[in-house]
């Protein structure tokens, strides 16, 4: 088994990812929905409203980035994975390759970090430009990272889990977008009744939502830490238990 | 070498499972050309997929090699080349880049030498920065066996690999396939064309249903069942055969029937199967 078997992996979905970047549709497809949320709530609804002391947009912004790298992130590698195992069957060419499956997951959530990464700095620029007292900390790169490896894991678990390309559709439907909604990204959800509360504190993106906007480590930002690894752990786990199993 | 022992393969569906293979159980020598031959649902890809480590076995056992197809999947990964029936190239990429990705998936050693000798092999060098979704059916089947061979694999396993093609192109497909026998690899073809079966393989395993019905050279299957055939469609509009071991037998019946659209010819692998089992390849 080859030790670097990943990077093959990796490689093949960043030459896919260079020829998007080259079309130009590419860019603005992916900035439109964070510069929408950005103006409508950013600019519009949030010019008269504080949270914590700090601007609105102060607050949007980190909540844009963990929501636009999970969606990149999750949306990138399930796709890929969905598509290349039911469609073009690519998939078969590293099965049959004689790499480990954890190489093959390594190169896919590797892969879908990367997109979501560039997919956060995108808005990070427009952060850094239109909010003055939006700050990068050491506690949002750990958080951004975090939410990247996690939700390309769970990418890889419903991309083999899914037996037609409409099912990742279902899947992001009912977890994924309500999940951007109520995880915090646009208001905080500390005001929430009870029971709602106790549904979106048991999501991860509530927990990105939480440590990428703390400035040090408080009990708070311990629980969100330990409750993403936990989340990442699981999904790593099954995305290669999901990969070792594979059989046609 | 390539043992099956009781191979089975079960589809399981909303209506009931299905035996894809059905206890085959055959072996395949170093250096052989093998052909498994049947219609379109008989069980040849099945196959191939379970000796590629692609599919596992319900019950019976594969060894490719001398390793087990289940308990040492990446040992054989490590030795085989594979063209799949379904076209699985990077469509949106070169087919520099192609080959490169399986390269460095198979850690070919020297491997620009080896893409470009590869890429000339089948006549696409001068096409080696151009996207593969612009290339034709038979530019992209010749670019799968390209890669298949990449590694240099001792086993070579071609499923269906001239569908689609047109007539002038499967030929030269064929000369290909005969280039790499020549290097002393051992091929594993499935196909339901006749001719492909009869042009390339040593030894033909005929497959329906997924059971083994026939198994020996194409001449031999041909000589067990009679060399010659009398044909002619009856008053009813029916295609009638009779089978013959001998030439004056079957001209003799030929000079017997009152119809005048007799013909007398030599039997191919489809008048095996038919006679096998019952039904024509499709």
């Amino acid at each position: 088994m080859t030790d670097f078997g990943w990077y093959p992996v990796f490689l093949k979905e960043m030459l896919h990812f260079r020829r998007k970047l080259l079309k130009l549709g590419y860019l603005f497809s992916a900035m439109v929905v964070p510069i929408v949320y950005l103006i409508a709530f950013g600019f519009g609804l949030g010019v008269s409203v504080r949270i914590d002391g700090t601007s609105y947009l102060a607050f949007l912004i980190p909540g844009l980035v963990a929501m636009s790298s999970m969606n990149n992130s999750y949306t990138w590698v399930s796709s890929t994975l969905n598509l290349s195992r039911l469609y073009f069957k690519t998939f078969q060419v590293y099965v049959q390759a004689p790499i480990a499956p954890s190489s093959i997951l390594t190169g896919e959530v590797l892969a879908g970090m990367v997109k979501g990464l560039f997919a956060s700095a995108l808005i990070i620029i427009v952060g850094l430009l239109s909010a003055p007292d939006f700050r990068i900390t050491f506690l949002f790169g750990v958080a951004l990272l975090l939410n990247c490896f996690l939700f390309a894991n769970l990418g890889v678990v419903v991309g083999m889990l899914t037996k037609s390309h409409e099912d990742t559709a279902t899947y992001s439907n009912f977890f994924i977008m309500p999940m951007a909604f109520f995880a915090g990204t646009f208001f905080p959800v500390d005001k929430m009744p009870i029971f709602v509360k106790l549904a979106i504190y048991a999501l991860p993106l509530t927990h990105t939502n939480i440590l990428i906007r703390k400035n040090g480590m408080d009990a708070e930002a311990w629980v969100s830490l330990g409750i993403l690894i936990f989340y990442a752990a699981l999904f790593f786990v099954c995305g290669s238990k999901l990969i070792r199993g594979y059989n046609e | 070498m390539i043992e099956l022992y009781g191979l089975t393969r079960i589809y399981k569906n909303v209506r009931g499972s299905i035996r894809a293979v059905d206890g085959l159980s055959l072996t395949i020598g170093d250096g052989e050309v093998f052909g498994l031959l049947g219609p379109n649902g008989a069980g040849k890809t099945t196959v191939i997929k379970m000796m590629t480590t692609l599919s596992r076995p319900d019950a019976g056992r594969c060894w490719v090699d001398g390793f087990d197809v289940v308990r040492e999947p990446g040992k054989i990964r490590e030795r085989i080349g594979v063209v799949p029936q379904e076209n699985n190239l990077e469509r949106e990429l070169t087919a520099r880049e192609n080959l490169k990705i399986y390269a460095m998936l198979h850690r070919v050693e020297d491997a620009n030498a080896r893409i470009e000798e590869n890429l000339r092999r089948v006549d696409l060098w001068e096409r080696r920065d151009s996207v593969v979704a612009g290339f034709s059916g038979g530019m992209q089947r010749r670019l799968l066996l390209a890669r298949a061979l990449l590694s240099e694999p001792s086993i070579l396993f071609l499923d269906e690999p001239s569908i689609g093609l047109d007539p002038q192109i499967r030929r030269q497909l064929w000369d290909s396939i005969r280039k790499t026998r020549i290097e002393g690899r051992t091929v594993v073809i499935t196909t339901h064309y006749i001719e492909e079966a009869e042009a390339l393989c040593d030894r033909v395993g005929i497959l329906c249903r997924g059971k083994l019905i026939a198994l020996d050279s194409p001449d031999n299957l041909k000589r067990s069942v009679g060399q010659y055939i009398v044909e002619f469609i009856d008053a009813e509009g029916r295609l009638v055969q009779h089978i013959h071991r001998d030439r004056n037998e079957a001209h003799a019946d030929a000079a017997g029937e009152q119809n005048g659209s007799v013909t007398v010819r030599k039997t191919n692998l489809e008048d095996v199967f038919i006679k096998m089992a019952g039904e024509r390849i499709e």
